[in-house]
């Protein structure tokens, strides 16, 4: 130890010695000019760099081009750069002015940061980019500026190999939902996001927004896209396990543009966009609705009283109310305009680089009175102290004030429903606005108390609710970070980070009186809530990081060390008050009244506060070798704690050993040089393990449960988890990335597998792992049992076909299949949750050995033409007779005899009983293969790009159509219904079964909605313009831009529902693949115009 | 050159310090206790803690008396279903046409309750141990209240389902045994009697601080009327009538006057009262009993047979007819009127802020005196047996009666007045299931024509067929919890 101090003294005072002695100053002047036109270059950075290509210092070119520079050193090389040429290197002469005369470049800013290829600084791991072993994509943001995306998220859609986006649904602001790899786990999916190399918090688990994941998943990324310059997607275990247990599914690294040395550059950036929603399902209008609920009244009960509501009768009171043709959904929707601007100022100097930027944009939805405007800034500070000190300050601000529409809670206490569920379904025979008894309108919404289907709550009027009520929030996120780095050596050095960052939310709804039919003295009526909720997080990094200086450099030796802690907490509270003394009072703090609403469970009461805090605690040792530059050997070990676990259990250590082969540089395959360039073979093995989303689940708690005569009352409201512990995960990574042609084609190619154990059952609060009520309780928090394997492929290439000075013809396609099966389950796990057949309801459950996702149900079979044909039949197809020789009828689980126009299903066993055991496999949600496919072409300045998106071979449940094709109830159904058994006999191809209300079975949970989802969509095309040097010259511009793109422009499917693209929400794993959007992913046009100067 | 070194050993040494002050700092760090509720951790260290619990178990099995009234009522003959309220569930409990996906076959109140008993027993001693004021003395009497409230949960259990599994210990951590098999009914019941038998004496003779407490708390008598009750389900006539002469022997508990007999229900907690789940809106406490039979949204409404008991036109009943026990809203329109009534007049209702105050009677003295007749005339000591029953009839003004001298003649002539003093208070399907399954079923056909008589009229008899099989007398067991549980058997009477 005392020997390697005395070297590492000796060689810094040998350094030291060397550097004093050579020490010698020199003036040199000179003019940089172009090399074609002779013109002179402003603003061109002139640097100088010691033998350790350090930059020393440095100037820039004044308006004509001149500058004058004092060297510090005249062994010191120096260098002439400026965007739009290419850099040299020049001589310095003392005393004599020299001209350098540069050659104008037209190579793309993109190119630029391929090739600068640095050690990034965001990597816990201390590995060149080029030598990773393990599996990692990166996607450079600066090629797709100009596409018209308005989230990091669409901008990955499809670029990666084996990460899966799925748009939630198309309201603005709703977010996206990221799944890498396919599921690993009961629910919480979500990978971790990284940024500038300060992970982003989760949502906390005492959140009362049981819908928030995707949001803010979205959101967290949710800084200015132009801010962002890459993005690097990390998918097997040896690669995440630098980020320990919040890496288990997968890990998005974001790095975001920073200042360059150079003069203060501007960039402003103006985005439009025109949103506007597919067509939607076309809906009965009120004669069609009359009709068919006419005819499902007779046919159900034979003759009966005709409701007012739909009898026609000129002297009902309310018959001008009840006889409109109202196409609630067009009423709702509307055409969207975007607006974005963005606006950077950048630059630096020898000691300080800085990025300032600010962005606004103003989206509107495409449902009336929904819209979102965010505001973000974002400052990049570097300053150089010295030469062995560098310190940098990020600092975000983002805002976003939102405006949805108000969302319904329903009378049953626990579902909820928006206006555009609410205009599928509502009886288009109403009118909007009130008309009296005479016709004449009386300037009301038309909203009573009980209309014909049912509670004016349940059956509101949604184009007065969407007017009329409110549903905004206020969000505010600032993040702060300090980093500073000191290198010690040029083989040690030491990073340390601070970061907080707070998120402040403040939500209001109100609910005006008149926007619904209720009394005055209902708990809805003028409602009005304020949640407020605020987290924040401390966490701190220190990390030391080597480069062994070996003598021969045969040998390379690199690695880190260091420990990471960090903190959150959260806390929430709501307020809601109910019958305001007047519409125009909104705050519920004033003059309502607290009042829970009936069948209120405990998270729903009008007051109520929550409060949560986790911290971890982690150290990580990485530790790299490579051998001649082609032999990599790549391992590191972490070890998180976490206070969600007990003492037991609460250290997890993951490692990875990843290992690489650059075969391409191997001697034997030296004359291959002209057809093979840079490629290597890869393998890795890591582990990972997941903690529980809540913090607090593995405590007991007793909670007051009232008082009894006058004493407290306390008792335990959760079980204990002493077994509760990491879920972990292995998986097994072999990939190859191969360049050919002087790197004009690229392919890279990855086989994995994903191993589960110990599965996490299920991570959200109001689930639990059902056990015997005997115990006293139903559920345990958590449960850690079963095993789930991901097994799958991926592939992606890209092919610069032409590449000259003039063109370029680019094609890029990849392609990922990840298979997902449930090796074992946990003892007394019941594997089917649902086993009630009724109209609508799919039964429920998980085999073991099949995957998560797959559908159960009946299989249809179309419908009896007539009673007769409504008889059980055997195996062979004959008729079944009873002892009396007559034929046995058909019925639904022995109780319902099917009749003429109901719909057929199989019966599998032959007993003349449509029931459970006729309920068979009918199909999988998960897609054998998605991926896209894109060309980008460029002449001169135009360039021109196309990319399309696919996912095949996976089946949907058309929800949407099973709630407005089956003529069982009251709701309003689609036009498809007007094809539908009339007549004993009646017999059509794709005729639907007869109109009937309440009837049991024909609208049981069947293949009739199973239908494949297979698409190919036409995410982005996009057409640029870029303004050419020399005129940009003349304008006093570095650039200038104009695009105009499309996303989303075309769909190519035969799926019927509204979009072919449903998400895959783990957390309830047996509702998977189910389709029931309201709001179908809207198209976007958008034109943009960029320019620097 | 030395100065650089320094400054790297200064940083050094920051550095170690920070490292080590982290591993120090480490297991406290990371213990983060929610703020929301008791954990485990700090609870269980005061008596007060043993309170509370004790009082939860109250609260949660007083919160279930919905449930207490269906189970006793449901499928007897005095209550008939009422279309503005019923659920479907108890419409198909009323019909025997049960399901074990019935939400009526979920027991887990009653578990909750045990789990409550089971972690008093269980940690209330060891609170001994910190507590220094905690005296042994209140430390038997918690036990013995939490010793009554898991017997009384396990025997409306053993009355519903028959065989249950038997849960003694606290479900404390996710180690526990959660999936434990049923266990005979009786060999549960005469656990629960042992348990009661030991415990008796550690019950408290009364409460001193409020008439509620002492009637709303387990005391000693509390435990005689459980002990009598279970030993008269078991058939165990001379337990039964040496718990019932303790009860008796004690002047605290009198018997009302026929004139106030109303009393017993508004405002409650009379003299007559043993053990009654205490209600009070004031308190947020709410009985569903109100709920359940007022005029508006009622799920129960009388039986033809309980109108022609105490309707004015075909009863003479006069202390507990119409007006008292059933309320007349109009003509063949009836009510029943113990739970909503404050004056035995068929009009006033309780005051809007004591609607949901009613107490859950589990026994009262009449009860008792009705027990010991039944314990007595099975015993064949029938001028015994007469005379308690003829005290009950008196004291309502009834004529007394002279039965024949048959066991057979009494247990009638003591389910009818029973049916009379004790209508719709939760007990007429326990009474006539004890009936039914009295002497090795010998009068099963009996219980058969009540079972029958609620049902629709095509299905009585195939009805009445498969009702002879016993078992069909109590609820299945819940399918969720057969499927959570698969150690568990379900009732074989509704596996086909």
């Amino acid at each position: 130890m005392k020997k390697i101090k005395k070297a590492i003294i000796l060689i810094f005072a040998i350094c030291s010695f060397i550097g004093a002695y050579s020490q010698t100053k020199m003036t040199i002047r000179g003019k940089v000019i172009d090399q074609k036109d002779k013109s002179a270059v402003i603003g061109a950075t002139i640097v100088e760099s010691d033998k350790t290509n350090r930059v020393v210092n440095g100037t820039v070119t004044d308006v004509n081009g001149n500058f004058v520079y004092e060297m510090k050193n005249q062994a010191n090389t120096m260098k002439v750069s400026v965007i739009g040429y290419q850099a040299k290197v020049f001589k310095p002469v003392a005393g004599k002015s020299i001209v350098i005369e540069l050659v104008s470049t037209d190579i793309e800013l993109s190119q630029f940061t391929i090739t600068s290829k640095a050690k990034s600084d965001n990597q816990l791991t201390n590995i060149e980019e080029r030598d990773n072993a393990s599996s990692r994509v990166k996607v450079d943001l600066m090629e797709m500026k100009n596409e018209g995306i308005t989230s990091a998220a669409d901008a990955l859609q499809g670029k990666v190999a084996g990460l899966d986006i799925i748009s939630a649904s198309g309201d603005p602001g709703s977010g996206s939902q990221i799944v890498i790899r396919g599921l690993s786990s009961m629910g919480n999916n979500k990978p971790l996001i990284v940024i500038d190399g300060i992970p982003q918090t989760t949502v906390p688990s005492g959140f009362d927004l049981s819908s928030s994941d995707s949001q803010d998943i979205s959101r967290m990324i949710n800084i200015a896209l132009q801010d962002i310059k890459s993005i690097e997607v990390l998918k097997d275990a040896a690669s995440t396990a630098a980020y320990g247990s919040q890496g288990a599914d997968g890990v998005l690294l974001i790095e975001t543009n920073r200042g360059k040395m150079g003069k203060v550059q501007f960039d402003y950036q103006y985005k439009s966009s025109i949103n506007f929603q597919p067509a939607a399902i076309p809906m009965l209008n009120g004669d069609e609705y009359t009709t068919l609920q006419l005819e499902e009244l007779h046919n159900s009960k034979g003759i009966f009283d005709v409701p007012n509501e739909i009898a026609y009768n000129r002297d009902y009171k309310d018959f001008y109310n009840y006889s409109a043709n109202t196409n609630w959904l067009s009423l709702l929707t509307k055409v969207g305009m975007t607006n974005d601007h963005y606006f950077k100022v950048s630059g630096g100097g020898e000691k300080t680089r800085y990025l300032t930027s600010f962005s606004y944009v103003d989206e509107g939805g495409t449902t009336i009175n929904t819209d979102a405007k965010t505001f973000s800034t974002r400052v990049n500070l570097d300053y150089f102290l010295s030469k062995k000190i560098l310190f940098t300050v990020e600092f975000n601000y983002n805002n976003m004030k939102r405006d949805q529409n108000y969302v319904m809670g329903l009378s049953n206490g626990w579902q909820t429903r928006n206006v555009r569920e609410m205009a599928y379904m509502k009886a288009p025979n109403m009118s909007v606005m009130e008309y009296d008894e005479k016709g004449n309108l009386t300037g009301e919404y038309f909203n009573p108390v009980t209309n014909y289907q049912g509670s004016g709550q349940d059956y509101f009027n949604p184009v007065a609710v969407a007017k009329l009520g409110k549903n905004s929030s206020d969000e505010t996120n600032l993040e702060n970070n300090f980093k500073l780095k000191y290198t010690f050596a040029d083989w040690l050095s030491f990073r340390e980070s601070v970061s907080f960052s707070f998120n402040g939310t403040k939500s209001n709804t109100f609910l005006p009186y008149d926007a619904i039919g209720v009394d005055w003295l209902s708990y809805l009526a003028n409602r009005a809530s304020e949640t407020n909720s605020q987290s924040s997080t401390f966490r701190t990094e220190s990390m030391f990081a080597y480069n062994v200086p070996f003598k021969k450099t045969d040998h390379n030796m690199t690695g880190t060390f260091g420990w990471i802690t960090s903190q959150y907490r959260s806390q929430y509270t709501v307020l809601e008050s109910t019958n305001s003394p007047s519409s125009d009072i909104q705050d519920p703090a004033i003059g309502g009244q607290i009042i829970d609403p009936p069948n209120a469970s405990s998270w729903a009461k009008s007051l109520r506060s929550g409060l949560t805090e986790k911290r971890e605690l982690s150290a990580a040792f990485s530790w790299n070798y490579k051998y001649k530059d082609r032999y990599m050997l790549q391992t590191i070990v972490r070890a998180d704690a976490n206070s969600a676990f007990g003492a037991n259990n609460r250290w997890g250590v993951f490692e990875g050993v990843s290992l690489g082969w650059r075969f391409s540089s191997e001697p034997f395959l030296s004359n291959c040089s002209n057809w093979l360039s840079e490629s290597k073979l890869r393998a890795s093995w890591g582990t990972s393990g997941r903690p529980p989303g809540d913090a607090y689940a593995r405590f007991a708690t007793f909670e007051s449960s009232g008082s009894y005569i006058t004493n407290a009352a306390i008792v335990p409201v959760k079980i204990q988890l002493d077994n509760l512990k990491w879920e972990s995960i292995t998986s097994t990574n072999f990939g190859a990335d191969l360049n050919f042609f002087k790197d004009h084609l690229f392919v890279s190619a990855e086989v994995y597998r994903k191993y589960t154990t110990d599965i996490m059952f299920p991570s959200n609060n109001w689930q639990g792992y059902s056990i015997p009520t005997s115990s006293g309780y139903d559920k345990l928090q958590y449960y850690n049992g079963g095993e789930m394997k991901n097994i799958g492929w991926e592939f992606s290439t890209a092919w610069s076909i032409v590449k000259t000075k003039d063109w370029l013809y680019k094609i890029d396609f990849n392609a990922s299949q990840n298979i997902n099966t449930f090796m074992k389950l946990p003892d007394n796990f019941v594997t089917e949750k649902n086993v009630s057949i009724n109209n609508g309801e799919y039964p429920q459950k998980i085999v073991p050995g099949q995957a998560m996702g797959s559908f159960f149900g009946f299989r249809y079979k179309g419908v009896y033409a007539s009673d007769a044909d409504a008889v059980a039949k055997d195996a062979s197809g004959n008729i079944m007779y009873d002892s009396k020789h007559n034929p046995i009828p058909m019925t639904y689980k022995g109780t319902y005899l099917f009749k003429g126009g109901d719909a057929i299903y199989e019966d599998i066993n032959h007993d003349g009983k449509i029931d459970l055991n006729d309920a068979v496999y009918i199909g999988d949600s998960n897609p054998t293969l998605t991926g896209s496919f894109g060309n980008s072409i460029r002449y001169k300045n135009w360039d021109f790009s196309f990319s399309f998106y696919y996912r095949l071979g996976y089946d949907i449940i058309n929800m949407t159509a099973l709630n407005a094709e089956g003529m069982t109830g009251k709701d309003n159904q689609s036009k498809a219904v007007l094809s539908r058994w009339r007549v004993q006999g009646q017999e059509e191809p794709g005729l639907l079964p007869r109109a009937c209300m309440d009837n049991p079975a024909n609208n049981l949970g069947s293949d009739r909605y199973v239908e494949k989802g297979d698409f190919i969509r036409l995410n982005t095309v996009k057409l640029g313009y870029q303004l050419g040097a020399d005129l940009c010259r003349k304008l006093s511009l570095q650039s200038a831009s104009f695009t105009i793109s499309a996303r989303k422009l075309l769909t190519f499917t035969k799926y019927t529902g509204q979009d072919p693209e449903v998400g895959q929400d783990a957390s309830d794993p047996f509702s998977i693949g189910k389709d029931d959007a309201k709001t179908p992913v809207s198209k976007v046009v958008t034109i943009s115009l960029a320019v620097g100067f | 050159m030395n100065i650089n070194m320094k400054k790297i050993f200064q940083i050094r040494f920051i550095l170690l310090f920070f490292t080590l002050f982290l591993q120090f700092s480490c297991s406290n760090y990371m213990e983060l206790l929610p703020n929301s509720g008791l954990v485990r951790e700090a609870f269980w260290k005061t008596k007060s803690d043993v309170d509370a619990v004790v009082m939860g178990a109250y609260k949660t099995f007083a919160s279930n008396n919905g449930n207490l009234f269906t189970y006793g009522e449901a499928r007897g003959d005095m209550v008939t279903y009422s279309i503005y309220g019923q659920t479907s569930d108890q419409y198909k409990v009323m019909q025997s046409n049960i399901n074990s996906d019935n939400g009526l076959c979920d027991w887990s109140s009653f578990y909750k309750v045990i789990n409550y008993c089971n972690e008093v027993i269980k940690n209330a001693p060891g609170v001994q141990k910190v507590d220094n004021t905690f005296t042994d003395f209140q430390l038997q009497s918690y036990l013995a209240e939490a010793y009554f409230l898991r017997s009384l949960s396990y025997f409306y259990l053993v009355r519903t389902f028959k065989d249950v599994p038997l849960v003694l210990t606290p479900s404390e951590t996710d180690a526990s045994d959660f999936y434990i098999p049923k266990t005979d009914g009786d060999q549960i019941l005469t656990q629960m009697l042992k348990d009661l038998n030991d415990n008796r004496n550690y019950a408290a003779d009364t409460y001193s601080m409020t008439i509620a407490e002492d009637k709303g708390r387990a005391t000693k008598t509390s435990y005689d009327a459980l002990i009598a009750d279970i030993c008269l389900w078991m058939f165990d006539y001379n337990g039964c009538v040496e718990a019932c002469d303790r009860i008796m022997a004690n002047p605290k508990y009198v018997l009302l006057s026929g004139t106030v007999w109303f009393e017993l229900f508004y405002p409650g907690n009379s003299l007559e009262g043993i053990f009654e789940f205490q209600f009070s809106d004031l308190n947020n406490q709410k009985n569903s009993t109100y709920g359940m039979t007022n005029r508006d949204a009622n799920q129960y409404l009388p039986s033809q047979r309980a109108i022609d008991l105490f309707a004015k036109k075909s009863s003479v009943e006069v202390t507990r007819g119409e007006d008292a026990s059933i309320a007349k809203l109009s003509e063949d329109n009836y009510l029943i009127w113990k739970y909503v009534g404050s004056q035995p007049d068929s009009k006033t209702v309780r005051s809007s802020m004591e609607q949901h105050s009613c107490n859950w009677i589990v026994y009262r003295l009449a009860d008792v005196y009705l027990m010991k007749a039944e314990a007595l005339s099975q015993l064949n000591r029938f001028s015994e047996a007469a005379d308690l029953l003829n005290k009950i009839r008196t004291r309502a003004n009834m004529t007394p009666l002279s039965i024949a001298n048959s066991p057979d003649a009494y247990e009638d002539a003591i389910l009818d007045e029973r049916a009379l003093e004790l209508a719709f208070e939760g007990k007429r399907w326990f009474d006539l299931l004890r009936m039914g399954r009295r002497n090795n079923f010998s009068r099963k056909a009996k219980l058969l024509d009540v079972l029958v008589a609620n049902v629709a009229s095509t299905q009585k008899r195939i009805l009445s067929a498969r009702l002879t099989n016993p078992l069909g007398w109590y609820l299945p067991i819940a399918k969720s919890e057969i499927e959570h549980n698969k150690n568990l058997v379900q009732n074989p009477y509704y596996i086909f």
